[in-house]
């Protein structure tokens, strides 16, 4: 392709790895976000944050992508102080991160498409994150006022200083913990100690003493805070022979205590005190464990460009098409040759199935993400629409474990985007309507994914004022999106799902965000072709919920084949609910359209043959199969001739030349040259039922 | 199949070094559609195949023949006979699918046979501007293999007479696909 290709290789690699840094960095403001507005505080979102930027620069330099680095050089001044509790995190100071994080994304997307035009004002930026550094919060030292020892206080780092004030300041108790350790033992011990400390309390610092430090042991002094009692933490320790002080708070008179000069500093605070117990705790063990998790995570995780496992998936499917040219072969060899050789190759042939089955399913499974991708950056947009419109939005995301394809999970991203906007924008009431309406002032925006079967269902629901059938109605009538007369005839339903239909928006206001009648017809298109539906469920003044079901996987699915006037096509079998000989007489026309009576529900047909104007003729009545299938929860009877088995396919798009062509999703090589068309289940449905308004009410949820 | 890739491959020596050399002189790939003789530029054809078994796809614009999968890839044919409006009787075993890159997508024009690969100079293709405004938007020009002047000679008039007849018209891919393309 292109010249340079290392260098594009590396670039690539940075540009991927900034993008998860910048996801990450988002998703950690989000927690600093909540904290700070539940008057938490966070310190280890902080660290991550730092960490992060931190990460960031350093990328940023080596690379060359200078405003990049100079970016996270102000952000990271701004952390460390933020850090060190010389800055107070305050409202102005996190929509500085916030906004630091959005020029990230911008300045990285403007380096991906390889233009170096900006319009990102890094020095603006600057300037006003360093004026907020300068406005440093002048904190009065309440370390003064507790009996610590000073010697202690003399090799604590600043950051560890800020720590033990901030706990002090939030009412948390403070406490001395000692114990004694084995040298032999020391380091898994100590980390079994902060382990079980961690769980009940944070450790502000931790400290070899000399004292006691009797040949082969050693004893180690803690300092940590926590708002459970004593009881609690010394069940916690499970170390009876710890002695454990509250760190008490001076009555005013009260002596200053003699120093305890044993105290070793720790390796990092080496330089501000001298000591000579250095050497007894390995730096290993002193360094900050999370600091550890997060480099080692980062070795074990390999950046995969999307399109290799692409690459991967149409060999491995190609190899699919091998395995059954090979059973064919195998079962010849059966009637022809001598048994031994047969059941040989027999034996090889399973067994080249069964490694090929796994090989499938692990490429598979390296191209599954979870949503909580996705639903990091919806919860940013949230945070950032809720702030636009001056409204106030609880998000309640559960689920984001779900794992689908990654493919999916891109794809995705508009939609939801779209969705979640329109919920906060025409939804979600203003906080004193809501008042009024005796509603909870903060919004709830509810978003839950979880897997039903081959699919992912994703529903988003919204408290607010809900859709008003009355108004669609109203609104299409005026828009021409429906006739006066077809508008009356339909149900509620069916009047919600107008919604999606091209050139539609209930709002007379076009804001800034969405309401130019160009969202939900995005929304269903981009889900359509997906291979997924999307359904809406309203009630005035309770709110709406929208439901995306997705297929988990794009790459290989296990499809029905049937033949309609002597062409073969192909189906997911995830939507096909069942497949049977058409009924005797149980076809019937209402309306001008036909429909077929199953087991006391109606259910419209669809004649796949007219549909797509296939020449030749179709077989006799009495011949025909009736494949039932599900998209959403809309049924559909499609009429074909004959049902040719079921086998697992790699669907491959069309062209582009092709991608207007309705009603068909890809098409797929069965190993014999013939390239097989799969239909695309939902746009079929759609075409049926969702274009065509009749009085009968087909078109509903049965 | 494999044998006419090769025969391509070797016909165009890395196309664009050839057109070093020997400036103003460009390789077309002629084929016959009906009755006409057409020529593409040899750089716009990737690979020449057999036309394997065709799935129809309903719904397709009139001039898709169909799709076949050429080592795993979906590749639309168009049927260039529609294409370009010309009455021909039903394809034959000489017919041939022209792989053409057009960036976005690899498009296989049918043909009714493929002729052979002409290097024309600038004095053999007389442009599209001569025929008036009544030609097509993707016809390129005329190719004239044989007009070749200053080289003089009995051999060159006697391959003059011999190929007058071979007029090419010479098509540009990128408007004749384009619709194709942008849809």
């Amino acid at each position: 392709m292109a010249t340079g290709k290392d260098g594009d290789k590396a670039r690539d690699e940075f540009l991927a790895e900034a993008q998860e840094l910048i996801e990450t960095l988002s998703r950690d403001l989000l927690i600093l976000d909540e904290g700070q507005r539940h008057g938490q505080r966070t310190p280890e979102a902080v660290n991550d944050l730092f960490r992060g930027v931190h990460t960031l620069k350093g990328l940023s330099g080596m690379f060359g992508f200078e405003r990049l680095g100079r970016l996270s050089h102000v952000l990271e001044d701004l952390l460390e102080d933020l850090r060190l509790g010389r800055v107070e995190l305050t409202q102005p100071v996190l929509d500085v991160l916030f906004e630091g994080v959005e020029s990230f994304q911008r300045l990285l997307s403007e380096a991906t498409s390889q233009g170096e035009p900006a319009n990102t004002d890094v020095e603006g930026f600057s300037a006003r994150v360093k004026s907020l550094i300068r406005a440093k919060a002048a904190t009065h030292n309440v370390l003064e006022d507790y009996e610590l020892d000073p010697s202690m206080l003399g090799v604590l780092t600043e950051y560890e200083e800020h720590r033990l004030r901030s706990n002090l300041l939030e009412g948390l108790s403070v406490y001395r913990l000692r114990v004694r350790l084995s040298l032999d033992v020391i380091d898994s011990a100590l980390e079994e100690l902060k382990d079980r400390v961690k769980s009940i309390a944070e450790i502000i610092t931790y400290l070899p003493s000399m004292e006691g430090g009797a040949g082969d042991a050693i004893e180690i002094e803690m300092l940590l805070a926590t708002r459970r009692g004593e009881g609690e933490l010394r069940a916690a320790l499970h170390r009876p022979d710890a002695s454990l002080s509250l760190v008490l708070k001076k009555s005013r008179v009260a002596e200053p205590r003699p120093a305890v000069p044993s105290l070793a500093p720790p390796p990092r605070a080496s330089q501000r005190a001298s000591s000579v117990a250095t050497a007894v705790v390995k730096p290993a063990a002193a360094a900050e464990p999370q600091a550890d998790l997060s480099l080692r995570s980062l070795t074990t995780v390999v950046r995969v460009d999307i399109r290799k496992l692409d690459y991967l998936m149409n060999v491995v499917g190609e190899l699919g098409t091998v395995r059954a040219a090979l059973s064919r072969l195998v079962d010849k060899l059966r009637s022809t040759v001598d048994l031994t050789l047969s059941s040989e190759a027999h034996r090889v042939w399973r067994s080249f199935s069964r490694h090929l089955g796994e090989v499938q399913a692990g490429v598979l499974d390296i191209r599954m993400v979870p949503l909580a991708q996705l639903f990091d950056k919806v919860a940013v947009v949230v945070r950032q629409v809720a702030r636009e419109q001056k409204k106030e939005v609880r998000l309640l995301i559960t689920g984001s474990e779900t794992e689908v394809d990654k493919l999916i999970a891109e794809e995705l991203a508009d939609p939801m985007m779209h969705i979640v906007r329109n919920a906060i924008d025409h939804g979600v009431e203003a906080s004193d309507v809501r008042a009024g309406l005796g509603k909870p002032s903060p919004a709830t925006l509810a978003v839950n994914a979880y897997q039903k079967g081959n699919h992912v269902v994703i529903e988003l629901s919204d408290d607010g004022r809900g859709i008003d059938s009355n108004l669609v109605r109203e609104a299409a009538v005026r828009k021409g999106v429906l006739t006066e007369q077809a508008a009356g005839d339909l149900s509620r339903d069916e009047l919600l799902n107008v919604t999606f239909l091209p050139g539609f928006s209930t709002t007379r206001q076009v804001t800034d965000l969405s309401g130019r009648g160009i969202g939900m017809d995005v929304v269903k298109t981009n889900i359509t072709r997906l291979g997924g539906a999307v359904d809406l469920e309203s009630e005035v003044g309770v709110g709406t919920k929208v439901t995306i079901t997705l297929p988990i996987t794009l790459a290989i699915i296990s499809a029905l084949l049937f033949e309609v006037r002597g062409r073969l096509f192909a189906i997911p079998v995830a939507v096909v609910q069942e497949a049977l000989r058409l009924p005797h007489g149980a076809v019937r026309t209402v309306e001008g359209r036909e429909v077929l009576t199953l087991r006391g529900t109606t259910l419209p047909l669809c004649r796949l043959g007219d549909l797509f104007r296939l020449s030749g003729t179709e077989e006799l009545e009495s011949d025909l199969f009736v494949i039932v299938i599900m998209v959403g929860n809309r049924r559909l009877g499609v009429c074909v001739d004959r049902l040719a088995g079921q086998q697992d396919i790699v669907i491959k798009g069309l062209g582009r030349s092709l991608a207007r062509v309705q009603g068909i999703s890809g098409a797929t090589d069965l190993g014999d040259q013939r390239l097989v068309l799969v239909l695309d289940a939902a746009s079929i449905v759609e075409e049926m039922l969702a274009g065509r308004v009749n009085p009968v009410g087909i078109g509903g949820v049965q | 199949m494999s044998e006419e890739r090769t025969a391509i491959a070797q016909a165009r020596p890395r196309g664009r070094m050839a057109r070093v050399e020997e400036t103003g002189v460009r390789e077309f790939l002629a084929f016959c559609v009906g009755n006409e003789r057409y020529a593409l530029p040899l750089s716009c054809v990737r690979e020449i195949t057999r036309l394997p078994p065709v799935a129809e796809v309903p719904r397709a614009p009139a001039e898709v023949l169909g799709i076949i999968s050429v080592r795993g890839q979906v590749t639309t044919l168009i049927d260039m006979r529609k294409k370009l409006a010309l009455d021909a009787p039903a394809l034959g075993s000489r017919a041939r699918v022209l792989l053409v890159d057009q960036g976005e997508e690899i498009l296989g024009l049918v043909c009714d046979r493929v002729v052979q690969v002409y290097r024309l100079t600038e004095e053999e293709v007389e442009l599209a501007s001569a025929l008036g405004s009544e030609s097509s938007s993707y016809v390129m020009g005329i190719g004239r293999p044989g007009l070749r002047k200053g080289t003089g000679g009995a051999a060159a008039k006697a391959r003059a007479t011999v190929s007058a007849h071979d007029i090419l018209i010479l098509l540009d891919p990128i408007a004749l696909l384009k619709r194709h393309l942008h849809e």
